[in-house]
C-alpha cells in the first residue's frame, strides 16, 4: 500500500525531480547506508520533532518513514514497533510556511523529500543524513485530539482519596 | 536452622520501603505538573494514578511503623533490593497507560531501564510520546542515578542508614556521616544540573535553533540522561537527532562528570589531584585502550573518509559505552555492523564501566585496577627469587594495602559480572540471537549501558525481556542486595 502511495506521489505530485531519484524507504537507507552514498533518493515521511534553524540559513529536522507517519497511535494507529527516522538537512526556504513538525499533540506534515544521501560526510564530522534538494508536502500536519479515559480518571481519584487517608493514618502513628 | 523473619522484621522493611515510596510520589508530581502545564491531560491522569499508588502504599507502610527502627545489614540490603523493584513496578503504570507499550512487561522493562540508568527501551513511537511521559522516563534516570535512597538519607536518615547507602552499591564515604555524604551527592547533582542544563540550553537555542521552551526540554532531559549515565533521549534517533558537534561536546563533559565517583567530585571541589589514584589511572588507560581498538577497527574497515569524522564518532560512541550512558550518534543497524576490533573495543568498554560509587555500571575501574595489580603481584612472585617481598600497596585517596580480603571481594564481584554477562548472552543465543549480538546486548543490559545493536525490540521474546530486566537490576545493585532479598524470600518460605 505504501509503495503504491509513494509511486502515485512520485509520478503525479512531485514530477521530474523525484523521477530522477531512486524511491527508497528510510529502512533501506539505514540498513544499507553506504550503498546509497551520494545517490539521489526520494523518501516519503513525516517531519517530526523540531525545525532546527541554523545560523547558516539551513534547517535540520527528522523524517520518519514508519507506520506512525501514516497512522499515529492517537489517530487510531496500532503499535507496530519503534520509529524509523533519518536526519534531513536543507535550505531554510524549503521549510518556509510548512506546518509544525509532529509531536504528541500533532501529526507532522507528510512530505516527499528528494535529495542526496550523505553517508559519513567528511565535511560534517562523519554524520549521515539526507541533503534535501526539494520538498513537497503531500499531507498537511494537523492537531491531534486527546481523550481522557473516565476509568483512569475515576481510578486516579479513588487512589488519591485512599492515599490521603493512608497519609493521615501514618501521621497519627 | 533457618530463621523465619518475624512480623517486626517485615514491619521494619515495609516502613523503610514506604518512606522511599513517599519520595517517589513527590518525584511523580513533577511530570504530573508538567503534563498539566503542557495541556497533556490524558498523561496527567496516568501520573495521578501513579502518584496515588506511591502515596497509598507509602502511607500504609509508614502507618505500620515497627516497634524498633534500627536497620541491620540484612534488613538494609532487602530494603534496597525491594525499592529497586517496587519503584519501577509502580513507575511503569503511567508508561503502560500511555499506550506506547505493548504489554506491562514492556513498560516495566522501560521503567527498570530508567531507574537503573541503563537506557534500553521497548517504547514504541517515542517521537509522538507525550513530553511529560518522556520527562518521567528521564526522572527515573535521575532518581536511580542520584538516587532515591540518597534522597531519603538526606532527609531522614536514622539508625542503620549506612546499610541502605552501601546496599545501593556505593562505597564512598565522603563525610563521616552518611547523611552529610548524601547531602553532598545532591549538592553535586544540583550544581552540575544548573551548569549542565544552562550549557545545553544555550547550545540548543543558539546553535541548534530550537525555541526557548524546546531548548529547555531537550536540555533538562539530556542532562538527566547524561549526568546519570542513563541513555534515554527525547527522540528516537538519540543524540544523532541533533547533528551538532558543540552539543555533543557538552554531553561528553556531562558523561565524564557522571562517570566520576562522588569522591572524585569531592576531591576536585577541594582542588585536590586525583591523578595518582589507581582508579583514575585505570579508567584513563582502559578508555584510551578501548578507544584505540575502536579507532583501529573502524579505520581498517574504511568506515570513515576523514580523520575528523572517525575521531568524533569513535570518541563519542566509546565514551558513551565506557561511561555506561548508552547515547549514540549512529543508528543501531550501523552499530551492528561494527565487527572485529571496533566491536571488541565497544564491548570491553561497556563491560568495564566507570568508577565505583558513580552512576555508571559494569565491573568498575577500581576493581579492574585491583585485579590487574593482583595479577602483576602474582607474576612477580613467580619471577622473583623465593622469599622476595612483593609490595601490596596501592594509592586510592591515600596509601592502602591490597589485602587478601580485598582481593577476594574484588574477584567475587568481578566474576559475578562475568557470569551475568554470560547468562544474558546464553539466553540470547537460546532465543536465536547471533553470538556477537547476544553478547553485546547482554553486556549492555548488565552493565547498565543501553547501547543496542537492534536485539532489544518490542518483538523480542518475553524471556529475553525478563532476563535483561533482571540483569539491569542485579548489575546496578552489584548483586549483594539481590542475594539478600533472595535469601529473605527463601527464609520466609522455608524458615522456622
Amino acid at each position: 500500500m505504501r509503495v503504491a502511495i509513494l509511486l502515485f506521489i512520485t509520478v503525479f505530485l512531485v514530477g521530474p525531480p523525484a523521477l530522477a531519484a531512486e524511491s527508497v524507504s528510510a529502512t533501506m537507507l539505514l540498513e544499507s547506508p553506504q550503498a546509497f552514498d551520494g545517490h539521489q533518493v526520494a523518501v516519503v515521511g513525516e517531519l517530526i520533532g523540531d525545525y532546527g534553524h541554523r545560523d547558516d540559513g539551513t534547517v535540520w529536522t527528522q523524517l520518519n518513514d514508519d507506520p506512525y507517519a501514516y497512522s499515529p497511535l492517537r489517530d487510531g494507529g496500532r503499535l507496530l514497533g519503534g520509529n524509523v527516522g533519518i536526519g534531513i538537512h536543507g535550505a531554510a526556504d524549503l521549510f518556509a510556511g510548512i506546518d509544525p513538525p509532529g509531536r504528541y499533540n500533532r501529526v507532522g506534515p507528510l512530505v516527499i523529500v528528494t535529495g542526496t544521501w550523505r553517508y559519513h560526510d567528511p565535511d560534517r564530522g562523519g554524520e549521515t543524513y539526507l541533503e534535501v534538494g526539494s520538498l513537497q508536502v503531500v499531507r498537511s500536519g494537523h492537531p491531534l485530539g486527546e481523550s481522557v479515559s473516565m476509568t483512569t480518571l475515576v481510578l486516579a481519584a479513588a487512589l488519591v482519596i485512599a492515599a490521603a487517608g493512608a497519609l493521615l493514618l501514618a501521621r497519627k502513628h | 536452622m533457618l530463621r523465619r523473619p518475624s512480623t517486626d522484621d517485615l514491619r521494619l522493611i515495609a516502613y523503610n520501603v514506604a518512606r522511599m515510596l513517599l519520595i517517589s510520589a513527590v518525584a511523580g508530581v513533577v511530570p504530573l505538573l508538567w503534563a498539566v502545564a503542557a495541556g497533556e491531560l490524558a498523561p496527567a491522569t496516568d501520573f495521578l494514578v501513579m502518584v496515588g499508588l506511591f502515596a497509598l502504599l507509602g502511607g500504609l507502610g509508614v502507618a505500620w511503623k515497627p516497634v524498633k527502627d534500627r536497620l541491620d545489614w540484612s534488613h538494609g540490603m532487602v530494603v534496597v533490593a525491594l525499592i529497586w523493584l517496587v519503584v519501577p513496578i509502580i513507575g511503569s503504570v503511567p508508561l503502560l497507560l500511555s499506550g506506547n507499550f505493548a504489554s506491562w512487561l514492556d513498560a516495566f522493562f522501560d521503567a527498570m531501564s530508567g531507574i537503573t540508568t541503563t537506557g534500553l527501551t521497548l517504547a514504541q513511537d517515542i517521537d509522538h510520546m507525550a513530553s511529560s511521559m518522556i520527562l518521567w522516563r528521564h526522572i527515573l534516570h535521575f532518581l536511580g542515578g542520584q538516587g532515591i535512597i540518597i534522597a531519603a538519607l538526606s532527609l531522614f536518615s536514622g539508625a542503620g542508614a549506612a546499610t541502605l547507602y552501601f546496599g545501593e552499591g556505593r562505597d564512598d564515604r565522603i563525610y563521616p556521616s552518611v547523611r552529610s555524604t548524601s547531602r553532598f551527592i545532591w549538592l553535586v547533582a544540583i550544581v552540575n544540573g544548573i551548569a549542565g542544563i544552562l550549557a545545553l540550553m544555550l547550545v540548543a537555542y543558539l546553535d541548534l535553533g530550537f525555541s526557548i521552551m524546546r531548548s529547555f526540554f531537550h536540555a533538562a532531559t539530556i542532562f538527566m540522561a547524561a549526568f546519570d549515565t542513563g541513555g534515554f533521549a527525547p527522540q528516537s534517533t538519540s543524540i544523532g537527532y541533533y547533528h551538532s558537534a558543540p552539543f555533543e561536546v557538552v554531553i561528553a563533559v556531562l558523561m565524564i562528570a557522571g562517570v566520576m565517583s562522588f569522591g572524585v567530585h569531592f576531591a576536585l571541589w577541594r582542588r585536590r589531584s586525583v591523578m595518582g589514584n589507581l582508579e583514575t589511572k585505570t579508567i584513563l588507560a582502559t578508555f584510551g585502550g578501548t578507544l584505540l581498538l575502536t579507532l583501529v577497527g573502524l579505520a581498517t574497515a574504511g568506515a570513515y573518509g576523514s580523520a575528523a569524522g572517525l575521531g568524533r564518532q569513535a570518541f563519542f560512541q566509546v565514551l558513551s559505552a565506557h561511561s555506561g550512558t548508552g547515547f549514540s550518534t549512529i543508528p543501531s543497524p550501523e552499530l551492528a555492523t561494527w565487527g572485529g576490533l571496533a566491536f571488541g573495543g565497544m564491548t570491553i568498554a561497556m563491560a568495564l564501566g566507570g568508577m565505583a560509587s558513580s552512576t555508571s555500571g559494569g565491573v568498575k575501574s577500581l576493581r579492574v585496577g585491583l585485579t590487574l595489580k593482583s595479577i602483576a603481584a602474582q607474576v612477580k612472585q613467580v619471577l622473583l627469587p623465593e622469599g622476595a617481598v612483593i609490595s601490596d600497596r596501592f594509592y586510592q585517596n591515600g596509601p592502602r594495602h591490597l589485602t587478601d580480603e580485598l582481593k577476594q571481594g574484588v574477584t567475587v564481584i568481578s566474576l559475578l559480572y562475568v557470569a551475568l554477562y554470560l547468562l544474558g548472552g546464553g539466553i540470547g543465543l537460546a532465543a536465536h540471537v547471533p553470538l556477537q549480538d547476544a553478547l553485546f546486548e547482554s553486556i549492555s543490559a548488565a552493565a547498565n549501558v543501553g547501547l543496542s545493536v537492534g536485539v532489544t525490540t518490542p518483538s523480542m521474546p518475553d524471556v529475553l525481556k525478563a532476563t535483561y530486566a533482571f540483569q539491569m537490576w542485579a548489575g546496578r545493585l552489584e548483586f549483594i542486595s539481590v542475594f539478600a532479598l533472595l535469601g529473605f524470600v527463601w527464609s520466609l518460605a522455608r524458615g522456622k
